[in-house]
């Protein structure tokens, strides 16, 4: 099976633990390369995050286990790239 | 990963642990507040004890000292007890609420473990800080067979607490970050004020 490379996970997270913690210890996990958590919605108690990671060979059970035990919860896989070499979201006539 | 770890790793991971669920749950100002809440309260109580004691002619260390211990567990199981139930109820409550918000089941992440370990936390410096207060101003009293009189004895215990209840306010003088002397008599004059009302309503020897 391919390796996985990059994810693009939507996750509903409380404020506490910060978006910080929560991508030092994504970084910290094994295969992974880079996090990027940006914020696109704050409540009063929870936030919406876009969470960006890439690596050399993700391991999505350990990711999402990682974000749940930080009290998020996965609504949506946004984007997935696998394989030896990472291939861009093509514009193409019907966008 | 923490497969075969040496007892010092497992501290300082544990003490990780602790600065990590304190960031999440927020329990160090709580302890805070609760450890100089207490500890005046502790002080307070057993400057009652001691001025009733000498007032109503009580000449034993020995009887001041259980009568002291008495109330110094008394407020710490109090302490104890109340914190715990009452701050459970508080973490339980927020828990459900952001459970609620987020359609989720916390009850095994690490926002559920800083939430009980700040219930612990808390619940622990309240029981502590009245009952250490407390038997740290009875301590002359331990003394007492080696003093000329338990005369000696009350006056020591009435200066230990007058000097921690200065300590004390010296210690939210820094919290605030505002002058230690000045707080600390504003401290001192509240232990004054329950020793001359005690002595009054006593009636003076």
């Amino acid at each position: 099976m391919g390796n996985l490379r990059r994810l693009v996970l939507d996750v509903l997270k409380p404020l506490d633990p910060s978006i910080e913690e929560l991508a030092q210890v994504l970084a910290d996990l094994d295969g992974v390369d880079g996090v990027n958590i940006s914020i696109y919605e704050i409540d009063r108690r929870v936030e919406n995050a876009k969470i960006t990671i890439e690596g050399q060979h993700l391991i999505y059970e350990d990711i999402v286990a990682v974000i749940e035990e930080n009290g998020g919860s996965v609504h949506s896989i946004d984007e997935v790239a696998a394989g030896r070499v990472l291939i861009e979201d093509v514009d193409t006539a019907q966008d | 990963m923490r497969g075969r770890i040496s007892p010092r790793q497992r501290l300082a991971q544990g003490l990780d642990d602790f600065r990590e669920y304190e960031r999440i749950a927020g329990f160090w100002e709580i302890a805070r507040r609760a450890l100089a809440n207490n500890a005046f309260d502790g002080i307070l109580t057993t400057i009652g004890v001691l001025m009733g004691s000498y007032v109503a002619g009580v000449r034993s260390s020995g009887i001041v000292i259980r009568t002291g211990i008495a109330t110094s567990i008394a407020m710490g199981i109090s302490g104890l007890w109340g914190a715990y139930l009452a701050e459970s109820a508080e973490r339980g409550r927020e828990l459900a609420e952001l459970e609620k918000i987020s359609l989720t089941d916390l009850g095994s992440t690490k926002i559920a473990r800083a939430s009980r370990v700040a219930v612990v936390v808390v619940a622990v410096v309240d029981g502590l800080a009245p009952f250490i207060s407390s038997l740290i101003v009875l301590m002359p009293m331990f003394f007492a067979p080696l003093l000329p009189t338990i005369i000696v004895g009350y006056a020591l215990s009435i200066v230990v607490a007058l000097a921690m209840l200065f300590v004390l306010g010296m210690f939210l003088g820094s919290i605030c970050g505002r002058s230690l002397v000045s707080y600390g008599v504003r401290t001192v004059i509240a232990g004054v004020v329950c020793i001359a009302i005690t002595f009054l309503l006593g009636g003076a020897e």
